[in-house]
């Protein structure tokens, strides 16, 4: 009964439909705070999936330059990949169902979305694209560098282990309860921000500037699929902060109330960080990741270091 | 006596064949291919063979000098066998893209003949069970090399120079090694010698062949003939010696070093690992930043040789499988890759990636194999090439050190630039919009060379997803582990399910408008006019931001004049070196006389003070 067990899992919940419905519903969250911000009423909340169907029922345009089977493929790929990362993440918060090095799966895996915006941009051959997913390209390297030491420490403070359910076991101190641990959230946060491609390291997309970047040729279904991965991604992301750092999730008794206060606080806090900055230059971004975070997130790992040789747990 | 046996097949018939094909008249190209494929494809079925148990051993005694004895052993082991199989496999694939690759080329005549020794070569290394037999065919492959890198015309002289140079040198460090192996033990026998790294004499040996091992594989700081080579060498030249063949074989050195003749203290394995780490970043951010396809995929030949230092260097049961399985998924999407840059020089004559892009429509079949192959070798699951960096992170991990994460977060680092890099390639090459080189390219290679880019890039897939096979079949009685280490990812339902999450979301495209309506409009650039040449992004530029960076700024341009290159600094004191002796030469009789006479009192000198 495994397969139907991984079906479900896969497909309903924790992942394709659950994944997508409150993925959908955080862009409402998003949407609403950014519009209270700016003094706006804001939409209803089931205003993003009136827009996913809406974005279905549309006509497909494909640009003449373009790729066609590449083009139309990039979108699907990334929608899998981040199915199948908030399935792993889900499973070894309420399961504890866990392989060892999941967290790398993961970490990888959460690099095919943007992959996928890239390659489908550069495959529609519109010039602006290509620029976009060339600073896409830049921004995934200047954040993955501190991010990767922050994840590091955090493998440290766990005892050099690379599961996830380990991670979210409960009774364990989370990472968080440590200044270490604090500093790598703080760095990871705004890793993720970069990651969701949000204010101020939208660079890629830039509305203002090259009209939404790789996005710029997509319409109807293949727009559709990439604003759900999109939404699912606003999901997956803080679920895995939550994972890695806030101790996970447990659905159980006061769990529900602490796993939706956790998840609200971080959204709320990127949603924020999003409207109350510009946006920078790429090669700001890349300076602001490698020569100011990546130094701090050592700085965290060294604390780590000590801790553990020292064995004092909240350093 | 001589006894035939299946292990000469794949030594000697294609030596014995590339030696009739130089004696062949010249006019017939077709024959020479034709009977390099046969010869491969023989030498193949022999490898099966092998490679199944049926090879036995064969030992034929030279001479004998006191304990000095030369013998023609061959002995396969599990390690070689799975080596031999897959070496002499691409040498298959090879042959059949040589076919049509090398036609319209010069000096065919030649790149068969050395096709071939070094096919032989190779299959000597790794079957030899004597050290000196072992060098001997070693040296074959390294010499066939520098003939094959010449075929590719008169830019291909100075890399072929310069390979020869750094593998000749590197090969004099094996040789060394290996005296004072037999020094020490008084063996050459590669399957009895158990040498422990006590003192400092062993520590040194293993120091110069291991020297001869990553040279021969392509790590810094040794490295830079395969960039030097890529940029004159044909392509399949390229595909099958340094990206496939020789790390293969260097690989297979450095882990008989660690694994079976010596045994390693975590010091060396740590020098190892260290070497491996800067190998991996260091080279893939040159790579980043290059113009040219195949100098650029043959930095990424020598970043990815990082990965396997790192994973040896653990010397844990699962670094070490990491390690050697990473040789094998590498020889397997670099090999790819080389052959797809083959097949867009073939089509559009050039390898600047500022003068290509948007093939992807009319070469599906090289860009479905170049993107598997990217794909792969940037560690994108569910590809070969994620597996064996996911056994190397967890050994590296194994090894419980704090400074492992080190070696952790650089060896992840390296793999988001390697997909930095490669990005840039899909791009420049296969998307975006066409260039003119491009623009006449009617249509995809032919069978010949379409079906090894394909084989290969199924290859990668199916060892990504099926990985248990390879490792329980191939790797794990490589290396001599019993069970399968903990802590294998399990990407059979992983991949089930990203293949279940595309069914998704095409069922989305289904549901939606789009069979019905796709609509194929002009692009929309803001009302701007796109012109054929200033429209274009060229992707070259993609990394100039962090070529900018301060500290990275006078790297880049370090590196760009070789000043990290120790074969400059070698080739300097050379230089030095004889133009001091250029100097004495100054043809008048007096100097050469005082010269001789000094000579001649130094001889004394030493004569009676160390006649003891």
């Amino acid at each position: 009964m495994d397969v139907a067990r991984y079906l479900f899992a896969f497909l309903i919940f924790p992942g394709f439909v659950f994944t997508g419905v409150v993925g959908l519903l955080s862009t409402w969250v998003d949407r609403k705070v950014t519009a209270r911000v700016q003094w706006r009423v804001g939409p209803p909340l089931l205003q993003p999936i009136y827009d996913f169907v809406k974005l279905l029922g549309k006509e497909t345009l494909i640009p003449s330059t373009a790729s066609r089977a590449v083009f139309m493929a990039a979108p699907v790929a990334g929608l899998a990949a981040v199915t199948l990362v908030s399935t792993i993440l889900w499973l070894a918060n309420l399961t504890g169902l866990s392989f060892v090095g999941d967290l790398i799966v993961v970490v990888y895996l959460l690099v095919v979305p943007s992959l996928a915006i890239m390659i489908g941009g550069m495959a529609s051959g519109n010039p602006l694209a290509s620029t976009g997913a060339s600073r896409e390209m830049k921004l995934i390297l200047s954040y993955e560098l501190p991010f990767l030491i922050c994840l590091a420490t955090v493998i440290l403070k766990n005892g050099f282990s690379l599961r996830l359910a380990e991670l979210a076991e409960p009774g364990r101190v989370a990472p968080i309860a440590s200044i270490s641990g604090s500093v790598a959230a703080v760095i990871t946060l705004l890793c993720v921000q970069a990651k969701l491609g949000f204010t101020p390291f939208d660079v890629a997309e830039a509305e203002t500037e090259i009209m939404s970047g790789p996005y710029i040729e997509y319409s109807g279904v293949s727009l559709g699929v990439f604003k759900l991965t999109q939404a699912m991604m606003l999901f997956a992301l803080p679920v895995f902060l939550i994972t890695v750092f806030l101790g996970g999730i447990h659905l159980s008794g006061w769990g529900i109330l602490w796993a939706i206060l956790k998840y609200v606080a971080i959204l709320v806090l990127i949603i924020v960080i999003k409207n109350t900055n510009p946006r920078v230059r790429i090669d700001q971004a890349v300076s602001f990741f490698w020569v100011y975070l990546a130094p701090m997130a050592v700085g965290a790992f060294v604390l780590a270091v000590l801790g553990r040789v020292l064995g004092i747990p909240w350093l | 006596m001589m006894n035939p046996n299946i292990l000469l097949v794949p030594v000697l018939l294609p030596m014995a064949v590339g030696l009739v094909t130089f004696l062949l008249p010249r006019k017939d190209r077709w024959v020479r291919g034709i009977l390099a494929l046969l010869t491969a494809a023989v030498a193949f079925a022999a490898a099966v063979w092998i490679f199944v148990g049926k090879g036995g051993e064969f030992r034929f005694p030279l001479f004998e000098i006191g304990r000095f004895a030369l013998a023609f052993d061959l002995q396969p082991t599990p390690l070689s066998s799975f080596i031999l199989l897959f070496a002499v496999g691409f040498a298959l694939l090879a042959a059949l893209y040589s076919l049509v690759y090398m036609a319209g080329r010069n000096r065919y005549r030649e790149y068969y003949a050395l096709f071939l020794f070094a096919l032989g070569g190779t299959a000597g290394v790794l079957l030899a069970d004597h050290l000196l037999v072992f060098l001997i065919f070693w040296e074959v492959v390294t010499a066939s090399l520098y003939f094959l890198i010449t075929t590719g015309g008169v830019e291909s002289k100075a890399g072929a120079t310069k390979t020869f140079a750094v593998l000749g040198g590197a090969d004099g460090c094996l040789l060394l090694g290996i005296g004072i192996l037999w020094f020490m033990t008084r063996s050459f026998s590669i399957s009895t010698l158990k040498v422990p790294v006590v003192s400092a004499l062993p520590a040194l040996a293993f120091i110069l062949m291991m020297v001869g091992a990553i040279t021969k594989a392509g790590s810094m700081p040794f490295h830079s003939w395969i960039p030097a080579a890529s940029e004159g060498a044909p392509a399949s030249v390229m595909a099958l010696l340094p990206a496939s063949l020789d790390k293969l074989l260097g690989i297979y050195l450095l882990t008989l070093l660690a694994t079976r003749i010596f045994v390693l203290g975590a010091g060396l394995g740590l020098l190892l690992m260290i070497i491996g780490t800067v190998t991996i970043v260091a080279a893939v951010m040159v790579a980043m930043v290059q113009h040219d396809l195949p100098r650029l995929l043959a930095y990424h030949a020598v970043s990815q040789v990082g990965y396997m230092l790192l994973g040896i260097g653990t010397l844990n049961p699962v670094g070490i499988a990491g390690g050697v399985f990473h040789m094998l998924n590498n020889s397997i999407y670099k090999n790819c890759l080389f052959l797809c840059a083959g097949a867009v020089e073939k089509k559009t004559g050039t390898t600047d990636l500022a003068a290509l892009g948007g093939l992807a429509r009319i070469m599906p079949l090289t860009f479905a194999g170049s993107l598997v192959s990217a794909l792969a070798i940037s560690g994108v699951p569910p590809f070969n090439g994620f597996v064996s960096k996911w056994l190397v992170y967890q050994g590296v991990l194994e090894t419980g050190r704090a400074t492992s994460f080190i070696f952790l977060v650089a060896a992840m680092f390296g793999s988001a630039l390697t997909l930095a890099s490669f990005i840039k390639v899909i791009y420049s090459v296969f998307l975006g919009t066409k260039s003119e080189a491009s623009a006449k390219v009617k249509k995809e290679v032919g069978f010949a060379m379409a079906l090894p880019i394909v084989v290969l890039a199924l290859l990668s897939l199916a060892f990504g997803i099926a990985y248990r096979f390879p490792l329980a079949r191939f790797i794990y009685p490589g290396i001599g582990v019993q069970a399968a280490p903990a802590g294998v990812w399990d990407s059979t339902w992983a991949t089930g399910l990203i293949v279940l999450g595309l069914a998704v979301g095409l069922l989305l495209y289904v549901l939606g408008r789009y069979r019905r309506s796709a609509r194929v409009v002009a692009p929309f650039t803001g009302g701007e006019e796109l012109e054929a040449r200033t429209g274009r992004v060229i992707g070259t530029h993609f990394y100039d931001t962090i070529r900018e960076l301060p500290l990275l700024k006078g790297i880049y341009a370090g590196q760009e004049k070789g000043r990290l290159d120790p074969f400059t600094w070698i080739g300097g004191l050379g230089l030095g070196i004889t133009g001091f002796l250029r100097r004495i030469h100054n043809g008048l009789l007096s100097w050469y006389l005082s010269w001789s006479v000094a000579g001649i009192v130094i001889l004394l000198v030493l004569f009676i003070f160390l006649k003891d």
